[in-house]
This record gives structure tokens, C-alpha cells and sequence, in this order.
């Protein structure tokens, strides 16, 4: 670590992955819930498990876009981080406010949670994804730019590169889009139209500019690949990922009320978002291929692999097969939709976090580059156990979609939603046993924080 | 420079990221192309009544613009290739004349169409007539960006004889966006 | 010597690219802001409907419901739920009065809200208002 500074972001990925446990006991639960249907009714019913999965998933996200940014921004300016008072003041702010929202879903009704918080002063309650009650979204703003204020300003006084830039565009557009959940109208049309400018162009969009740029850092620090190289491909990739990802847009547009010639501009730029996933795999594996040095630390080179495989099987392959409007308009809302998402998110943004923490944490807690070959081993063990589990349970939701497709979508005598839910049961439990595993590799992985021993150490040169 | 003969020609000319950019485009409109072609088969009469209503003349002075314009483009780089900078600079100046031409008819054309209340929701071979023109038209605005810097550039004296790179990649771009056209206007405005 | 890409003509194309394409963005925005009157169902949004949907928000059904195909997996699609029902809003109202407290033993339980015959009748009507809208023939049938 050659930052004094850059020790703020070990707050920040401790809190990532905490939350992350968190967010798969729910899932679990959530996966329970699917198959004996009353599992914890009506004390945690099943929205409010969702509601806490899927908000642990983005805060935590959020804390590993923000630990990484910490990280890597002191060592690419070469500069001490401008306020590493603030990113802790932040940091504690962010997760109190987190854990308070979080308990909120989990103690009151949610209607409750909505009249104590004010809620009717500016209604933004009650979208998937943006349930945080009004007041904590105005917290994530605050967080958000003096965060971004934080990075810009180191940024501005040391050494800018190409890397440091492309993330902080990414973060900016992050938090410029998040403004967009203020913005809930009357008019159902509008509100859905809206509610994908902070969703699509978000993970579709700037979020991928974050991940690029992750991406490329961890790949220069671990195959000392000439940053040169490294640089000119993280433009052509971003610039692919928005230029398929803005008008890609449409491809939400097609069912919510939106005109019809969205199917055929949502369709078309949509199928090309996996390109930029693709490039990725390709640039991540060439690097690695072209190496000029054998990095001790393997699993980051791993994770970081790994991340743009997924990312192109989940986000890129998954993502296109429902894409086309003609599909689309069989597997809208279907589990074939849940399927990608899991895919999608691991791949793309789970694995990008967990590579940075792996390439990191070991220099933060005062290793030179790496952990012993025993805690690599197990959380090389970790990666395969939460990655394969995640292909299965993706496999699994995937055949539960399609099944669910036919008989309620395609058949000449559809049946209905619960009857369905019904016939395609051993899909769920099936589902659940691999997120048990997931759950497992977790457990590992956090375990291989405490395996100690010796340094491992390689012969650098190749 | 002696290395230069004997290393082979470089091969595509110009930036590679740049041929990524264009075959990404040329992707994008070829699969807008099929679908047009594809969705006409299935609605040949509503496709060939609509398209009567287009101004085909205005089109074919359109062609004439674009391809003499590219024409322009491949001279400047020839003169440039012999270090007449000057001449390169005026070639270049008639191809942004050429690509200025262009837009002022496209937009008489869609002045009309909008007088009579047609946009793209009016029907579906409008749709794609709208679409396809459209995102052609903005690719010709950028085309005139492009050029109109690389005339700064060539007037400044940037590229020589031996090292044009730029030139070529913003004139490749400029031959893609006339190519698009080429297959644009008779695949919608002749073919019934 | 001239490289096979230079890393400014690939930032070029990332800024001129970015910037061309979220103007189209807007464009296509603006024009679908034009084209919704048609579409949107705005006619039937009254100040009820408008409850109705605060309602949907507050008790935050889209946890476990779908909406023209949005939201959760758990239960069924809303969209059409109007026209699922026989095209009456007194059915809506009914199934949503009689869900038990305590759930139903082993079933996908939907939790008892306790409204009253105004709120019923809110989202309801905001129900009805969302199954008018156009969306180009979706879902594909009215099991939804």
C-alpha cells in the first residue's frame, strides 16, 4: 500500500461484505418463501424479504464501488486521498443510514415506515429497487457527492489517468442518474419510462464504466501489462457499452405504454449490448496471456478473470436471449427475467467487487502483495463454489422459466400464474439447494480472511 | 524511413479503433436493413403506397451530393499523399460543400413531412423510413464535424505525405456513412 | 512509426460516441412524450386512480406482484387483472378484503392491509385505469 490513505477503503470492504452475508440469508429466505409459501408470513412477508435482498445488494455494491475507488485513485494519482476524514465520516453515515433502513423494513409495515418518514412530503416509496424511504435517499445523495468530491479533488491534484477518469465519469453518471428516483409522476406510464433511467442506465450504463475501469487497474497491478495498451482497450470497451447501452434503453419500453417503434430500436441496440462484455473477456484473458510478470496473488487474477466471463454468460448471453421483442414479449416478468438478473449482477458487479477486495485487503492489512497459499487456496475454493452454484441456480430458474413460458404464455390453454408456480416447484427447490452452496462459498471466503500463514511468494519475471 | 518499404501496408489504413467503431455501425444499420426488408415482406402494400409519397428526386440530388463529397475526401488524401497541402485543403472544403448539401435537403424533406402532421408513430413503414433516415442524418452531421476538423487539421499543415493517419481514419468514416446511403436509398426509396 | 490504434481516436470515439447517442436518447424521448396522450390512459387518471397508486406504493405491492410485467415474481401479473376478474373492480375489491391474516397454511400468503371501502375502491380503480393502457398487446394472454 503506498498510500497512507488508501487504508479507508478497508472500512468500506469489511462493510461490503457483511452486507453481502446479509443480502444471501435473505435470498435464502426469499428462495424458501417461493416453495412453502407462508415460510416466516406474516411476520417477514415475502416483499420485505425482497425488499431487504435487494437493497443489502446495492448498498453493498455501492460500498465496494466506493472502498475501490479509495483504493486505486491515491496509487493512480500518486497523491494522498484529499479527506480520508470525510471518506470515514461517510462511511459511518452510510451505513447507519443503511442499517436504519434496513431495520425499517424488517420491524414496521412498510405502509408505517412510509407515514413516519414523511413520505408524503415527496413520495419516492414503493418501486422495486428505490423502496428506501425519501429521507435515506437524500442521504445517499449527500453520501454520493461528498464521496465524489472526495475522489474528484484527488483526482485533480496528482497524476490523472485514463482509468481514474473513466471511473469517476462513472461514479458522477451514478449518482446524476440516481436523481432520476425523485422523479415518481402520477402517470404509471411515466414513472415506469423514468424508473429505467436510474435502473438501465445504471447497470446497463455507467456501471459498466466503473467495472471497466476496476477491471483494468486490478489487470495492470497484476500482469504488468503496459498501462498504455490497457487503456486504449478500456476506451473502446466503454465506448461500446454506451453506445449499444443508451438507446439499448428501449428494450424496457416495449410493454409499459411506450410507442411501438421502441421494439424495433430497443431490439436492435439492445442485441449488441453484449459486445462491450465480450471485449471484455477477450482484453481480460489477453492480458493475462501477455504478462510480463506471475502475480502471487492468485485468486485476484482469478476473480478478475472471472468477472468477465460471467459477466458476458449473464449480462451478455443470458441478457440477449430475451432481449428481441418477438421473445420478449413471451418471457416478459418471467423467471427467465430473474434468471438473467442473478447472472447479470454476479458476473458483472459481485466478481468486479470481490476481485478489488482480493487484490487490496491483503496490502491493507500490512502484506506486501498477497496471502498465504493456504487462505488463497480456500478463497480459490470460494470462487468456484459461489460461481458454479450461481450457473446452477441460473440453469435451474432458466428451465423453471421456460417451463412457465409454455404453460402460461405460449399454450393454447394457459394456466394460471399459481397453478404454474405449482408445476415448476422442483425448480425452486433445486434453486435453493444451489444457493445453499452459494451461501457456503461465502462462508469460505470470509473465512479465508482469517487463514494466516506466511506470504506466498513466485518467481515475478515470466 | 526506409522502414517503411519494407514493412507491408499497413492493413485496414488508419486507426484500428476506428474500423472497430465502423463495423459496429455498419453492423447496426445492417440489422436495421433486414428488419426493414423483413417487416416489408409482410406489408408490401401498406410499404409500397407510403413510399410512393416520398420525394424521390430530392434523394437521387442526395446521392449525387454524397458520393461527389467522397469523392472530394478520396482526393484530399491523394493530394495529401503528394504533400500539396493546399490542394488537400480545398478538396476537403468541397466535401464538407457536398455533406452541407446533403443536410439542407434532408431537412426540406423532413420540413414537409412534418407539415403534414407524418412522425414515427404515423405507420410502420414510416417508422422505418423516419428511423433509418434519421440515424443516417445524425451519422452526416457528425461526418461534417469530422471533416470540417480534419480540414482544420490538413490547413495547419498537420498531415504530410508521410504520416496522414488521421485523414484516413476520418475519410473511412466518411466513405461508411455514404455507403449506408448508398444501400439506404434504393433499398426504401426505389425498390417495390 | 504510426500504431495499429492510438489510444486518443479510441477516446474520441468514446466522447463523440457517448455524446451522439444520449443525444439520440433524448430525442427519442422527446418524441415518445409526444406520442403518449394516444397511449397512456391519462384520461382515466383521476385523483381516486392517483390515490390508488399511492396505495400500490405505500403497501408496496409491487413486492410481490408484477405490473405490465415489472416488479416482483412472486404472484401474479396486476396489469390485466381488471379484465382477468371479469372486468369488475367489486371482484378486485373482494380478493383483496378476504385474504386472512395469518395466511393460508403452505400457500403463497398475501398479508391482510386493512382497508377501507375508499382505499379499496382506490386501487381498484387504479388496477382498472393500468389494464387500459396501451401496450402493444401485452400480456400475451389474460392469465397475464
Amino acid at each position: 500500500m503506498k498510500y497512507e490513505s488508501q487504508s479507508v477503503a478497508k472500512l468500506y470492504f469489511i462493510a461490503a461484505i457483511g452486507l453481502f452475508v446479509g443480502q444471501i440469508v435473505f435470498g435464502l429466505v426469499m428462495g424458501l418463501q417461493y416453495v412453502v409459501g407462508d415460510f416466516m408470513f406474516p411476520e417477514i412477508p415475502f416483499n420485505v424479504a425482497r425488499m431487504v435482498h435487494t437493497n443489502l445488494l446495492i448498498v453493498w455494491l455501492l460500498f465496494g464501488f466506493m472502498g475501490a475507488a479509495y483504493y486505486l485513485v491515491p496509487e493512480e494519482a500518486e497523491t494522498e486521498l484529499h479527506s480520508p476524514m470525510l471518506a470515514k465520516l461517510m462511511f459511518w453515515v452510510f451505513l447507519v443510514a443503511g442499517a436504519l433502513t434496513i431495520l425499517g423494513y424488517l420491524l414496521v409495515p412498510y405502509a408505517t415506515l412510509a407515514e413516519i418518514t414523511g413520505n408524503h412530503l415527496l413520495p419516492t416509496m414503493g418501486r422495486e429497487f428505490l423502496e428506501q424511504p425519501t429521507i435515506t435517499k437524500i442521504g445517499i445523495v449527500i453520501v454520493a457527492l461528498v464521496f465524489l468530491y472526495n475522489i474528484a479533488f484527488t483526482i485533480l491534484k496528482g497524476r490523472k489517468t485514463v482509468i481514474t477518469l473513466v471511473l469517476l465519469i462513472g461514479l458522477a453518471g451514478l449518482a446524476i442518474f440516481f436523481l432520476f428516483s425523485f422523479y415518481n409522476p402520477d402517470n404509471l406510464v411515466k414513472d415506469k419510462f423514468y424508473w429505467w433511467f436510474v435502473v438501465h442506465l445504471w447497470v446497463e450504463g455507467v456501471w459498466e464504466l466503473i467495472m471497466a475501469s476496476i477491471l483494468a487497474f486490478v489487470l495492470i497491478k497484476t500482469t504488468g501489462v503496459d498501462r498504455e495498451i490497457i487503456e486504449k482497450w478500456l476506451y473502446i470497451i466503454i465506448a461500446m457499452a454506451l453506445i449499444t447501452g443508451l438507446i439499448g434503453t428501449g428494450h424496457h419500453f416495449f410493454w409499459i405504454g411506450a410507442p411501438e417503434y421502441w421494439l424495433w430500436w430497443g431490439s436492435i441496440f439492445s442485441a449488441l449490448e453484449p459486445i462491450p462484455f465480450f471485449m471484455m473477456t477477450v482484453f481480460a484473458f489477453n492480458m493475462v496471456n501477455k504478462r510480463r510478470i506471475n502475480h502471487p496473488n492468485q485468486p485476484a487474477v482469478l476473480w478478475a478473470l472471472g468477472t468477465a466471463v460471467m459477466a458476458f454468460l449473464g449480462a451478455g448471453v443470458w441478457g440477449f436471449m430475451h432481449t428481441l421483442a418477438p421473445i420478449n414479449y413471451y418471457t416478459h416478468g418471467t423467471q427467465i427475467t430473474a434468471a438473467h438478473g442473478h447472472m447479470a449482477f454476479y458476473g458483472a458487479y459481485v466478481m468486479i467487487v470481490l476481485a478489488i477486495i482480493s487484490y487490496a485487503m491483503p496490502m491493507m492489512r500490512g502484506r506486501k502483495a498477497c496471502n498465504s497459499a493456504a487462505s488463497q487456496v480456500a478463497e480459490m475454493w470460494s470462487f468456484w463454489l459461489m460461481t458454479i452454484s450461481m450457473v446452477f441456480i441460473t440453469l435451474f430458474l432458466t428451465g423453471a422459466g421456460i417451463l412457465q413460458v409454455w404453460l402460461q404464455r405460449f399454450s393454447d390453454e394457459p394456466m394460471s400464474f399459481m397453478v404454474v408456480q405449482d408445476k415448476i416447484e422442483v425448480f425452486y427447490w433445486m434453486r435453493e439447494g444451489a444457493g445453499v452452496v452459494f451461501l457456503i462459498g461465502l462462508l469460505l471466503y470470509v473465512y479465508s480472511f482469517f487463514i494466516g500463514g506466511e506470504e506466498r511468494t513466485v518467481e515475478e519475471k515470466v | 524511413m526506409y522502414m517503411q518499404d519494407t514493412i507491408k501496408t499497413k492493413y485496414p489504413p488508419g486507426d484500428l479503433a476506428l474500423w472497430i467503431f465502423i463495423c459496429a455501425e455498419l453492423l447496426v444499420f445492417a440489422i436495421f436493413f433486414a428488419a426493414y426488408a423483413f417487416t416489408r415482406a409482410s406489408n408490401i402494400e401498406l410499404f409500397n403506397q407510403y413510399q410512393a409519397t416520398l420525394n424521390t428526386d430530392l434523394a437521387l440530388l442526395n446521392t449525387i451530393a454524397l458520393l461527389s463529397s467522397s469523392y472530394f475526401v478520396v482526393s484530399a488524401i491523394i493530394s495529401i499523399k503528394e504533400n500539396k497541402q493546399k490542394q488537400s485543403t480545398l478538396f476537403l472544403f468541397l466535401s464538407i460543400v457536398g455533406a452541407c448539401a446533403f443536410l439542407i435537403m434532408k431537412m426540406t424533406e423532413y420540413t414537409h413531412h412534418m407539415s403534414e402532421g407524418i412522425n414515427l408513430t404515423t405507420n410502420l413503414f414510416y417508422m422505418f423510413y423516419l428511423s433509418l433516415t434519421f440515424f443516417h442524418f445524425m451519422h452526416v452531421i457528425l461526418g461534417v464535424m469530422i471533416l470540417t476538423v480534419l480540414w482544420f487539421n490538413t490547413r495547419k499543415g498537420l498531415y504530410t505525405a508521410d504520416n496522414h493517419d488521421g485523414l484516413v481514419s476520418g475519410g473511412a468514416y466518411w466513405h461508411m456513412v455514404d455507403l449506408v446511403w448508398l444501400i439506404l436509398f434504393p433499398l426504401i426509396y426505389i425498390m417495390r | 512509426m504510426s500504431e495499429v490504434f492510438t489510444k486518443s481516436m479510441a477516446r474520441n470515439i468514446f466522447y463523440g460516441g457517448s455524446v451522439f447517442f444520449f443525444l439520440l436518447l433524448l430525442a427519442l424521448t422527446y418524441q415518445t412524450h409526444e406520442a403518449w396522450p394516444e397511449r397512456d390512459n391519462h384520461e382515466n387518471l383521476t385523483d381516486q386512480v392517483r390515490h390508488g397508486k399511492e396505495l400500490w406504493e405505500v403497501n408496496n405491492c409491487v413486492g410481490c406482484h408484477s405490473l405490465l410485467g415489472e416488479g416482483a415474481y412472486f404472484a401474479p401479473e396486476l396489469g390485466n387483472v381488471y379484465q382477468r376478474y371479469g372486468n369488475s373492480t367489486e371482484a378486485i375489491k373482494a380478493f383483496i378484503m378476504s385474504r386472512p391474516k395469518e395466511g393460508i397454511e403452505g400457500r403463497r400468503s398475501m398479508p391482510q392491509f386493512n382497508f377501507n371501502d375508499e382505499e379499496l375502491e382506490a386501487v381498484a380503480q387504479f388496477l382498472k385505469y393500468a389494464s387500459g393502457i396501451n401496450t402493444n398487446d401485452w400480456p400475451p394472454n389474460i392469465q397475464g
